[in-house]
């Protein structure tokens, strides 16, 4: 095949996702200007009930802070590791890769309601409180925005793990050594060589995190509870609960709209980073 | 000149024989259906109960789809009104919304042979009665005194232990209505149970998703939430200290129906489904434990666990009209959600 012809190789991919994701993405778009899912008239209502409302509006912001404080929180504990996996022996780094990717073989839903027995009022956390007496009387931390944030940092932790750690396996040590050499600290050689050459990892990481964490519905209806609002239960709600599909479109777009907003700020940043 | 070799012959040999079956697995076919079931203990006793008698009774194959009642309605509504299985089973909020979608064939109860065994209503021209369920108060006899009644969740100790689940569910749906009838609130009126709510919120431990409402009650984040009778059975069975109170006011109950898809290309098979399930054997089978049913056939009497003699009962329990429920609902919902936000 010539390379002019080379675009056919795509041809497959380029159908399918027009018909599976382009076409219903559309469709979606389509029902969330309309008056019902039959697309019968023209409405702006549902978009008027989402951006007019302050009370959907902050289910918008709830879901973002919710995926930044969980990209924060998994930041603090990855990057740590991270660096540990760069200078560990190959035993150890086995023991952290083994680590990371255990999460990942259990089912989330398992993972989401291991949680409620960690985070209960008569959970392990609260149990071991009590008996050291630190604690007088059971302290909430399930149904709470940090008990949430605990959980996601938990499930969501191989996500932000494994990019850095690629990226940071892929720094050449001559590089440290150098750095090292020519007279430069521990610190100076991370903030110079090691974080500009893991950037990579490090935002990729993020933008899993932060996508992931923003649109983790099981974890967010078990773990977060109905006081915490957040945009994927009132998609699912307005869908399957109450029928208003106009509502629920225009819920979902607003979700995908605001996770992409960020991821492409992410990546942005990324450019703008390579190219400083 | 063409030759015939030996594979060839023994292909088109084979392929005769493979068109001389399809009639036989056309007639296979015929006798296998598709059933949406409810996910959980529902699925559990279906399998184990009513598909062995359906294939003993009629030959008939079932295959079930795990899916809650307005799940069920939303894969039908998504589906433009065929549902991709042949039989339903709803409550009554659902039932209604069903009704209205048109999403059901018509139901001839002629065709039961069972017919006879359920009480007088209890099949229609759009379905079939197939259980009733009993809603009350769950409480940790170990934790907390026995709530006399829905006013006593409003009270500080009790309130203390309370899981709360919103409008997404029938049995969440009437007690909050039965909770706002006790302080003054009505199906029209339901401002005193949200102005309740407001006092209290600050300590309930839970306000969750109704499939959570279980698990919170087993790891004790709650002790006392409103739930059926079905699932206090279903958790004392498993080592949970759980009892049912019957509210002063009574318990409120209503009615778990099938019915067939419009459109459903095994009609005669989904019609023997809904036969067998309200046959005596399987109706005295499901209401055993560990399923403990509720039943519908008169010949068979509830578990010790339901605070009934016979289905008979029924009628002395409070019950509710969905077709005035289900326009109020989705505004329901909504206030729920605002009111209860941090």
């Amino acid at each position: 095949m010539t390379e002019q012809g080379a675009w056919r190789l795509a041809l497959p991919l380029a159908l399918a996702q027009a018909a599976f994701f382009l076409a219903p993405l559309l469709l979606l778009a389509a029902t969330s200007f309309a008056t019902d899912e039959n697309l019968g008239s023209l409405s702006l209502a549902a978009w008027a009930d989402v951006l007019g409302d302050a009370f959907h509006l902050q289910a918008v912001l709830n879901t973002l802070r919710l995926g930044a404080v969980t990209v924060l929180a998994t930041l603090l504990l990855a990057v740590p590791l991270a660096l540990l996996h760069l200078v560990a022996g190959p035993g150890l780094r086995r023991l952290i890769l083994l680590a990371a990717i255990l999460p990942l073989l259990t089912s989330v839903v398992v993972r989401t309601f291991a949680w409620i027995v960690i985070l209960g009022r008569e959970g392990v956390i609260n149990s071991a409180l009590l008996s050291t007496g630190a604690i007088a009387a059971p302290i909430p931390l399930l149904q709470t925005e940090h008990g949430l944030v605990l959980a996601l940092t938990q499930i969501e932790m191989p996500l932000m793990l494994l990019p850095l750690i690629a990226a940071l396996r892929r720094i050449d040590p001559a590089l440290l050594d150098a750095s090292s050499a020519l007279g430069a600290s521990l610190a100076r050689t991370l903030r110079k060589v090691v974080l500009p050459m893991a950037l990579p990892g490090l935002l990729a990481g993020c933008t899993l995190v932060f996508a992931s964490a923003s649109t983790a519905f099981i974890s967010q209806s078990v773990i977060g509870g109905g006081r915490l609002a957040y945009l994927p239960m009132l998609v699912w709600q307005q869908a399957m609960v109450v029928f208003n599909w106009p509502l629920a479109a225009a819920l979902a777009l607003t979700l995908m709209g605001s996770v992409l907003t960020v991821a492409a700020a992410l990546s942005m940043l990324g450019r703008r980073a390579a190219h400083a | 000149m063409t030759t015939l070799s030996r594979r060839t012959l023994m292909g088109a040999a084979l392929g005769t024989l493979g068109a001389a079956g399809l009639p036989f697995r056309a007639a296979q076919a015929a006798g296998s259906m598709t059933a949406a079931v409810y996910p959980g203990g529902w699925d559990e006793a279906l399998r184990a109960v009513l598909a062995p008698a359906l294939k003993q009774a009629h030959g008939v194959d079932v295959a079930f789809e795990p899916l809650f009642a307005v799940d069920q309605i939303a894969k039908a509504r998504a589906a433009r009104g065929v549902a991709p299985f042949d039989v339903f089973v709803l409550d009554p909020g659902p039932r209604v919304s069903g009704m209205d979608l048109k999403l059901f064939e018509p139901f001839d109860p002629a065709r039961l042979s069972n017919r006879a065994r359920l009480p007088a209503g209890y099949s229609d021209e759009v379905g079939a009665g197939v259980a009733a369920q009993v809603v009350g108060i769950a409480y940790n006899p170990k934790k907390v005194a026995r709530p006399a009644g829905w006013r006593d969740l409003f009270k500080p100790e009790f309130a203390k232990h309370l899981g709360l689940t919103g409008f997404g569910t029938t049995f969440g749906t009437i007690s909050l209505i039965e909770m706002a009838k006790s302080v003054g609130g009505s199906e029209a009126d339901m401002e005193p149970l949200f102005t309740e709510l407001r006092k209290i919120l600050s300590l309930v431990p839970a306000v969750a998703q109704p499939a959570a409402m279980p698990g919170l009650f087993q790891q004790g984040q709650i002790d006392i939430m409103y739930t059926n009778t079905y699932t206090v059975t279903l958790l004392k069975s498993r080592g949970v200290d759980i009892e049912f109170a019957v509210p002063e006011t009574g318990a409120a109950a209503f009615g778990t129906t099938m019915h067939i898809a419009k459109g459903s290309r095994n009609i005669d098979a989904a019609y023997q489904y809904i036969d067998t399930m309200i046959s005596t054997p399987v109706q005295a089978a499901l209401a055993a434990p560990p399923y403990s049913f509720v039943p519908v056939n008169t010949e068979v009497k509830p578990g010790a666990d339901v605070p009934m003699k016979s289905i008979d009962d029924l009628r002395s329990f409070v019950t509710h009209d969905w077709t005035k429920i289900n326009p109020q609902r989705p505004r329901w919902i909504d206030r729920f959600n605002r009111e209860m936000a941090k």
